[in-house]
């Protein structure tokens, strides 16, 4: 069977559609996908206890029901979700290290370089960091606000 | 099916470890103190109270932060709740101490909102146009903006990436040095006069008696410290947060010590230059834009606006320290049953506490709102009062942070001297200390002549430091009779209470120990 292939996923909906493509790839491939969310808070304050437990209660929701909508298109491919809680690139890069994951996919919901600079972006930084090959996969036009 | 859930590793916690390092967390530590709002915001005023020992205080406040810092960091090794002094009040003291502590922490919060929409407002201005800066309709209004914003920013969770915080800090820390090596130079040269209207200002030649305490009545001092703590404000916090996991390399520890030592030396020279460059009355007759104001004496026009700039990025990253701490302990507190559950309502494609972040914008523009108008009608300087306001509610709350250490963890203060030095002396020497600042500034401040003008017959920073505080007391009773569940919890069992050097430093959750004995689970 052929190593894993790591799709990164929001709450926002972002990676969605990147998580289509990561399945068609799969099926074609012989490989598993595992949906990535990760979630990390600001430290410009204090982020423990009930916080951190809603935060996880959202990822868990929002992921499996990816997972499931992806499922019911998809009976034939194997599609297992990890909750990291890290930043989105090294929740990634972690999940990925820790599969040995054969490609990352992420969607990009078209930050410029400026934004990308300003705020940092997963697509721009996963690209420079990533050992394994990346597939950035565009979000579709009517959602590309992010 | 497989669901993992994995806990990060050390390295990247913080601010994008894994990439930036030492580098990285320091900024943290420094950019959330916001070393250049904080000057602009008290050097004036603690120059009024002290002279030209603004130094010396400067130095001192950050003693009792210091010691407190140390309580923040074993309260967080029992209990890394989001709602910090609210969940270790309940535990050390029981449910309606908690409650008070955490409101205290929301109020100085809400108590230092105006002054940092003022001070963006008139900075902005400034920016553009002198003259335009005294127009308190258009400071205002930038002001509101300004809270908007950031709110706004807050509830979408952005941050800046870490290279931009880099960048930003690094202006600010290299503009407040350039600053403060000129305007030292000019001190000790030939000196400069500056003459506004009929009043002729000149350098004084730096002492190095300045740092010392000798010549200050208590009353100064206290009234020294109560502005001055004000400025390692949240510096603590971000002590603990880098310290909070198990596994930690050497970073965080020495991330800790230098943003510490950069922060101290920032804070000194800057106020050394600042009373030199042309005296200490200069600077408390300039009190609302000091630091603006000595820029332009010392510095190239160009400067001056990286200066504005700074001060301007510092007050933003303030803002953000100020906005995430308040609607996080709202959040806990709606979490744990103590308030309203819809303070603790998760925005789920955000993950941010949306109605807590928009429910503290909205008190903060009307408590500004609101001070703005007793301000511009009366002969009350409320706004400038805020400071030493947010002072008292700082040193209210963390002296009782420092108190429910002691008390928290007292079967523990004994087993070793360096638990009964760093678990009980210091967070009682800074407790103690902090609390007496907060009693002392009532007792003065009830006198009409405390500064900032009068409320209701007494002081103004007496009634703007007290009367939310106060406000806390018949909100925490309706709360007490919506929520008995939370009011029925007992303080944790000192024989409960966790060894933080221990396997397992994580106390019982929050509600184990009710006033009828432990609960099941």
């Amino acid at each position: 069977m052929a190593a894993d292939i790591i799709v990164g996923i929001g709450p926002d909906g972002s990676g969605d559609h990147a998580a289509e493509h990561a399945v068609t790839l799969a099926r074609a491939l012989g490989s598993t996908v595992v949906l990535v969310f990760g979630y990390d808070l600001s430290t410009l304050g204090p982020r423990g206890g009930p916080l951190e437990e809603q935060l996880e209660a959202v990822a868990d929701e929002v992921s499996t029901a990816v997972r499931e909508r992806l499922i019911r298109a998809n009976p034939d491919v194997a599609i297992d979700v990890e909750l990291v809680r890290d930043r989105a690139v090294d929740s990634l890069m972690r999940a990925a290290e820790a599969r040995g994951a054969s490609m990352i996919v992420v969607g990009h919901g078209g930050a410029g370089p400026l934004r990308a600079a300003l705020l940092g972006s997963t697509t721009y930084e996963i690209i420079h960091r990533s050992t394994i090959p990346v597939l950035v996969v565009p979000d579709p036009e009517e959602s590309a606000d992010a | 099916m497989s669901t993992v859930v994995q806990e990060p590793a050390m390295a990247d916690k913080g601010l994008k470890g894994g990439t930036l390092g030492l580098v990285a967390v320091i900024v943290i530590g420094v950019a959330s103190t916001a070393p250049g709002y904080s000057l602009a915001a008290s050097i004036g005023f603690v120059t009024d109270e002290v002279g030209v020992k603004a130094p010396f205080i400067m130095l001192f406040a950050f003693v009792p932060m210091a010691c407190i810092a140390a309580s923040f960091f074993y309260m967080n090794k029992a209990d890394p709740d989001c709602g910090t002094n609210f969940t270790w009040g309940v535990r050390a003291f029981g449910p309606k101490a908690g409650w008070i502590a955490g409101w205290g922490c929301i109020v100085a919060d809400l108590v230092i909102m105006p002054n940092l929409a003022g001070i963006s407002g008139q900075y902005m201005v400034l920016l553009f146009s002198e003259s335009a800066a005294d127009n308190i309709y258009l400071t205002t209004s930038i002001g509101i903006l300004f809270i908007v914003a950031m709110t706004w920013i807050c509830w979408k969770g952005i941050e800046l990436s870490a290279r931009s915080q880099v960048l930003l800090l690094g202006t600010e820390l290299v503009v407040l040095a350039i600053f403060a090596v000129i305007a030292l130079a000019k001190s000790f040269g030939d000196g400069v006069t500056e003459t506004v209207g009929d009043v002729t200002y000149q350098s004084v030649t730096p002492s190095l008696s300045w740092m010392s305490p000798t010549g200050l009545s208590s009353s100064g001092i206290i009234a020294g410290l109560v502005l001055a703590v004000f400025i390692y404000w949240g510096w603590d916090t971000c002590v603990s947060v880098n310290e909070e996991s198990k596994d930690s390399s050497k970073t965080p520890g020495r991330a800790a010590v230098l943003s510490t030592l950069i922060l101290l030396a920032i804070y000194l020279i800057v106020s050394y230059g600042a009373v030199s460059l042309l005296g200490p009355a200069f600077v408390t007759d300039n009190a609302d834009e000091a630091i603006y104001q000595l820029g332009k004496v010392a510095l190239p026009t160009w400067m001056v606006k990286l200066l504005v700039i700074a001060v301007l990025t510092s007050a933003a990253a303030s803002c953000q320290t100020t906005i995430l701490p308040a609607t996080r302990t709202m959040l806990s507190m709606g979490s744990h049953g103590a308030a309203p559950a819809k303070l603790a309502r998760i925005d789920r494609k955000r993950l941010t506490p949306d109605f807590s972040t928009w429910l503290f914008g909205a008190g903060s523009v009307l408590w500004y709102l609101m001070l703005v108008v007793v301000s511009n009608n009366t002969e009350t300087d409320a706004y400038s009062a805020s400071i030493a306001a947010v002072g008292m509610a700082i040193a209210v709350y963390y002296g009782l942070s420092g108190v429910s250490c002691i008390v928290y963890y007292r079967r523990h203060l004994t087993t070793s001297i360096k638990n009964f030095v760093l678990m009980g002396v210091l967070p009682g020497f800074g407790g103690t200390v902090l609390i007496y600042v907060f009693c002392k500034t009532v007792w003065d401040a009830r006198n009409a002549d405390y500064g900032y003008g009068t409320l209701f017959g007494v002081g103004t920073v007496l009634v703007i430091g007290t009367l939310l505080l106060l406000l806390g007391v018949p909100l925490m009773l309706w709360c007490s009779m919506k929520y008995p569940t939370f009011f029925s919890y007992a303080p944790d069992p000192p024989d409960t209470v966790p060894d933080p050097y221990g396997e397992d430093t994580l106390a019982a959750p929050l509600g184990t120990y009710t006033k009828g004995g432990r609960r099941g689970g």
